[in-house]
């Protein structure tokens, strides 16, 4: 509970400093060069193989600030901060309390300041998404499609600092961060170094490789992987292999290979998506490898309303006997 | 309390909205780079594209129209050397039967075609902007020369360019269209506070 108070002090206190940067006079109106919406989202889970069904609500802002001087632009800011509240959730990620919880959450807070020369690489400070794999250059922020970040990695979105550049053939960036995940410290010695260079996430082949060498909730990880996306005409064809090791028990590595495939379709006028994606995981001192289907459809009914529907089921029957058998249903307004 | 008054003053500058999270949002850096070689920089002037800008497009262009994903906060970009506007850099979208096509257009300082190349563009013939004698046909038009480039039903190309797409008919008239919403738009919405680097 303490903790918890001591949390949104800290949190209302980045926001008051974002709206008293925002507001100073010398960068003119309030309103320039800023978006912002108001971002909500009802999500209902029912998990089948654990006979549960929760819902998971969310409401925020999300903004987007560019910051210019006479010469061009300086950088820009990103801060997403959403109420999310539980309900019969469970299992529950580690920043709530309870499977009916509810917390202010922030989703990316980063400044990126672009204006250094051009052999200077951009800087990125604040809490955001680890520069490895798929995730990396497709956000799926609020979204039900998701590239597993954080299963793979101990976590989606840090604190830290961040170099990256886009160059006329590659982009790239590489990340330092604390490995508290929601919060701006270390804890128990935690730190993640991460980057990821690739080719121009605009063009129709785009293929990247990462790394990541981490400790974090005391699991050591190392990850190397390769990612891809090819489009043709509405077709999209992506992929992620990764490989490394985790030490969860002090010097007793553990392999883990994981791959993604997925096949996705849109329409011509891009309101519909659907997608497939088969997802492989085995790791050493399990006696069986994990292998899921995700199947999902996207239909942005209009600018505002998007409504998803997703489908999770495990192919094989793991040690414990209960397949995952997973049915999500979300509605998500963004004005 | 704090945080109600907070996110109610953010509340107040909220506009038409981006379905897409603003984190996904990047910058056609190395797109810009290669249409304004020189540039040292990019001055973002972010506005709104709303309903009232929409029927407008209606009314200049009949038959028209703008997709949702084309309504909301959009950014023109000034490429800059130093402290001087070398011209202005616009990224626009038109719906195909690929997919949606996205061009980056590089406007000069009287708002006419100085470039452009192709943010995204799943079609097979995608290679037309090799074609000199298609691109000479946009460069140095202005909205007005560049309408009389459209046919009778206001959303196909008329002869004068089809015969230079050269069987791509369907592709050059996707990029005629998103020319000339590109040109009014930036004229609409820009043209004021662009007024500044051309005195």
């Amino acid at each position: 509970m303490r903790k918890s108070k001591a949390f949104k002090k800290k949190i209302m206190r980045i926001v008051s400093a974002i709206f008293i940067f925002f507001s100073v006079p010398s960068y003119a109106d309030f309103s320039d060069n800023l978006r912002v919406s108001l971002d909500g989202s009802a999500r209902l889970n029912n998990n089948i193989a654990e006979n549960n069904t929760s819902r998971i609500y969310a409401l925020g802002l999300d903004t987007h600030k560019v910051f210019s001087s006479a010469n061009g632009d300086i950088g820009y800011a990103v801060g997403q901060l959403y109420l999310t509240k539980l309900s019969n959730q469970t299992p529950y990620s580690s920043l709530f309390n309870s499977p009916d919880d509810k917390q202010f959450v922030i989703r990316e807070a980063h400044l990126n300041y672009t204006a250094g020369p051009q052999w200077l690489p951009n800087i990125r400070v604040g809490h955001f998404t680890l520069p490895f794999g798929l995730e990396a250059s497709i956000d799926t922020n609020g979204r039900l499609l998701d590239y597993y970040h954080g299963k793979k990695l101990g976590t989606k979105l840090d604190w830290g600092v961040g170099f990256n550049k886009v160059l006329s053939q590659v982009q790239y960036e590489f990340s330092y961060t604390m490995g508290g995940k929601n919060e701006p410290k270390t804890i128990n010695s935690s730190y993640v170094f991460s980057g990821r260079i690739g080719s121009l996430s605009h063009l129709d082949f785009i293929i990247g490789l990462s790394f990541l060498d981490a400790k974090i909730d005391n699991i050591q990880r190392k990850r190397f992987a390769i990612d891809w996306q090819y489009y043709w005409q509405t077709w999209g064809l992506l992929g992620e292999i990764a490989f490394g090791k985790d030490d969860k028990f002090q010097k007793e590595w553990q392999e883990e290979k994981y791959s993604l495939l997925e096949l996705n379709k849109t329409s011509i006028n891009e309101q519909l998506k659907f997608y497939g994606q088969y997802i492989f995981t085995d790791r050493e001192g399990e006696s069986k490898n994990q292998q899921l289907i995700n199947l999902g459809v996207r239909y942005q009914i209009d600018a505002e309303f998007e409504l998803s529907l997703s489908s999770r089921k495990q192919l094989n029957t793991p040690e414990s006997g209960k397949k995952q058998n997973l049915i999500r249903l979300q509605l998500r307004y963004r004005y | 309390m704090k945080i109600i008054i907070i996110l109610t003053l953010l509340l107040f500058s909220l506009q038409y909205s981006h379905a897409d999270a603003y984190c996904s949002l990047r910058d056609p850096v190395a797109q810009i780079q290669q249409l304004y070689p020189q540039k040292t920089n990019q001055r973002s002037i972010v506005k709104t594209v709303d309903s009232s800008t929409r029927n407008l497009v209606k009314l200049a262009l009949p038959s028209n129209d703008l997709h949702f994903s084309e309504l909301g906060r959009h950014t023109l970009y000034v490429a800059m050397k130093n402290t001087q506007a070398l011209g202005y850099v616009h990224v626009r979208s038109e719906q195909s039967k690929w997919g949606l096509v996205e061009i980056i257009w590089a406007l000069d300082k009287d708002l006419k075609i100085k470039d452009f190349t192709f943010q995204r563009c799943r079609s097979p013939k995608k290679k037309i902007l090799d074609n000199e004698d298609f691109r000479n046909v946009f460069i140095g038009k202005s909205y007005e020369e560049l309408k009389t480039l459209l046919s009778s039903d206001g959303k196909t190309a008329n002869k004068i360019l089809l015969d230079r797409a050269k069987g791509a008919p369907e592709l050059a008239s996707v990029v005629l269209r998103c020319a000339l919403k590109t040109l009014l738009i930036t004229d609409l919405l820009w043209g004021e506070e662009l007024k500044k680097f051309n005195p």
